[in-house]
């Protein structure tokens, strides 16, 4: 495993509320693991409490990164290691260039121009529109996000943690993005992937459900998905979804999927 | 530029700016220019639609600027008030004439890179008139000794239908003590854009602003930025004043101060006011550190939160 939670508990900044209760699971290097669950289930917290920001501790359990303890590693020291994360929001830095932006996780700055270039087409950006443009508001949502991406492809880390890349961008957008999510995973990049929504989950190898604060399944994201549907009652969803003509079939029928969700009480 | 007569050091400082000094030195590069070596005119030179001139009085010189009716010229306009003396005193006095239906870029470059008590001043008078697209970018050095006190005061009336942009830097060397006030009075349709930067970086520093804009006219509107960092006990004081005195005008003040190090002190003080019932005016100001979600998402790339600072700081406080 490249990353291994054993028994996390994160709290609220003030203690008084758990937002994570007794989680553990791993994620397998090179593979797009999706964490789903509805809104305000911990899915985010998760991402930000991995990524070592300041106010997301945990009151107990460790993280293991590469077999390295980093429960106690603040943020740049986690970035050093080869974790990042590309945010939901990302701050439009007024005065920042796009490219140097891209560039100041690049560890080694020799031929940084190639490099900067390089994150760019990979996100699909034309760089002879963005290499000399600032983060500023005359970015759409979309292409900030594509830059955000294309600074965490360059750092070349190990662990891209990615935030609900989704929200706000339209489905022809967010089917681009599933592409450049799998040219990540070619690049030997392992994908911590934040989404509430499941069909964007299907590029995912393997799945987390969290569930009000708590850690459901961790399993191939297709029973994954099963359950999640069976936990919010959408049968006919998850069967048009998961037997799309236009996606691999799971290694299940819809018996499998006709059990999980009787186990919810759901026929 | 070598075999100018220039003082070396005044041409080293502007290119700290990235400014091209072959632009502004006389019999070099286009555009009208006007050159001051401490109160000696050192050049001068019009282009067609410009009319420069310049008077030699005891402590500076009094310049007259007109930009003729219809002129729209792309280089711009260079004024380069330098002094490469300790002390002294440097009292400029610009009338600046923008006519009708004009076009044109004034750069000023005030640079004294030896200022240990040097003094210097400017009292401007700026008539922009109807329909002209008018920018004003003044870049200030006052070298590494925290030496220089200067107060520039400017009137500006903008006519109807024109744009006027003003920015002004003070990034680069220590500034020592700066008192700035801007006047800006905008009539019926015109767009105003302000933009100040200032980087006090010691207990010597001391540097207060003033920039305010008067919306006279239906419909002007206008947008102040201030940007300022204060380090190892540096001063920055920025008044954002803006006053809606019409129907329909609209005005914002926006004031982003970062504070680095114990002793240092950053202040806004926004004052707005709206006197006409169809008038809009907002101001918003943030002091003191970067938003935690800046420094993290930058943290996230490897840097330590003092590199994401210092990127940060030279991100807000970028010339343009």
């Amino acid at each position: 495993m490249l990353l291994e939670l054993k028994d996390i508990v994160i709290p609220t900044l003030d203690k008084k509320r758990i937002i994570l209760d007794q989680t553990s699971f791993g994620i397998k290097e090179g593979s797009i693991h999706a964490i789903i669950g509805p809104n305000g289930s911990g899915k985010s917290t998760l991402a930000y409490t991995i990524m070592g920001l300041g106010n997301y501790k945990l009151s107990q359990g460790k993280i293991i990164f590469d077999g390295i303890d980093i429960t106690n590693l603040d943020i740049t020291e986690r970035a050093k290691l080869g974790i990042t994360l590309a945010w939901q929001e990302p701050a439009r830095i007024e005065g920042l260039s796009i490219p140097k932006y891209i560039s100041l996780g690049i560890k080694d700055q020799s031929n940084v121009n190639e490099k900067i270039l390089e994150a760019l087409q990979i996100v699909n950006l034309e760089p002879e529109k963005y290499m000399n443009r600032y983060i500023d508001e005359s970015l759409s949502g979309g292409e900030r996000k594509r830059i955000e991406l294309a600074a965490a492809i360059a750092m070349r880390p190990r662990l891209i943690l990615l935030d609900e890349p989704d929200s706000g961008l339209d489905m022809i957008v967010i089917e681009d993005f599933l592409n450049i999510f799998n040219k990540i995973k070619e690049l030997n990049m392992t994908i911590l992937l934040i989404t509430h929504r499941e069909d964007i989950g299907m590029v995912a190898d393997y799945g987390t459900l969290i569930w009000r604060g708590q850690h459901l399944l961790t399993d191939t994201f297709p029973k994954v998905m099963v359950k999640y549907c069976a936990k919010a009652g959408l049968k006919e969803f998850c069967k048009r979804t998961l037997f799309d003509e236009n996606r691999e079939c799971p290694a299940f029928d819809s018996d499998y999927i006709d059990r999980i969700f009787r186990e919810e009480g759901i026929d | 530029m070598t075999n100018s007569k220039y003082p070396e050091e005044i041409l080293q400082s502007l290119e700290d700016y990235n400014i091209d000094i072959r632009d502004f030195m006389p019999g070099h590069g286009s555009g009208a220019k006007l050159l001051l070596d401490f109160n000696k005119i050192k050049g001068l030179e019009e282009v067609d639609g410009v009319i420069l001139e310049g008077r030699e009085i005891e402590n500076g010189i009094v310049a007259d600027i007109i930009i003729k009716e219809g002129t729209k010229i792309e280089d711009p306009v260079h004024l380069c008030f330098g002094v490469n003396k300790e002390t002294g005193l440097q009292e400029i006095f610009p009338r600046i004439i923008a006519e009708d239906n004009t076009e044109v870029t004034l750069q000023a470059h005030c640079s004294f890179p030896k200022a240990n008590g040097l003094i210097h001043k400017m009292f401007g008078h700026f008539y922009i008139g109807k329909n002209c697209k008018f920018a004003y970018n003044e870049t200030h050095y006052h070298g590494e000794k925290s030496g220089a006190t200067v107060a520039p005061v400017a009137y500006i009336y903008v006519g109807e239908d024109s744009i006027f942009e003003n920015t002004f830097n003070l990034t680069k060397g220590t500034p020592g003590k700066v008192k700035i006030m801007i006047d800006i009075y905008a009539m019926k349709n015109s767009v105003i854009r302000s933009t100040i930067r200032a980087f006090g970086k010691n207990k010597n520093d001391s540097i207060r602003i003033r920039d305010s804009v008067f919306l006279e006219g239906e419909n002007a509107r206008s947008i102040i930025k201030m940007k300022a960092a204060a380090k190892d006990g540096g001063e920055v004081l920025m008044y954002g004043i803006t006053e809606g005195n019409a129907p329909h005008c609209n005005g914002h003040v926006e004031c982003n101060e970062i504070v680095l190090g114990k002793g240092s002190i950053c202040r806004a003080r926004p004052f707005i006011r709206a006197i006409d019932p169809l008038s809009s005016v907002s101001h918003e100001a943030s002091l003191g550190r970067f938003p935690q979600k800046w420094l993290d998402e930058l943290q996230a790339k490897g840097l330590s939160e003092k590199e994401a600072t210092q990127i940060l700081i030279e991100a807000m406080l970028r010339e343009t």
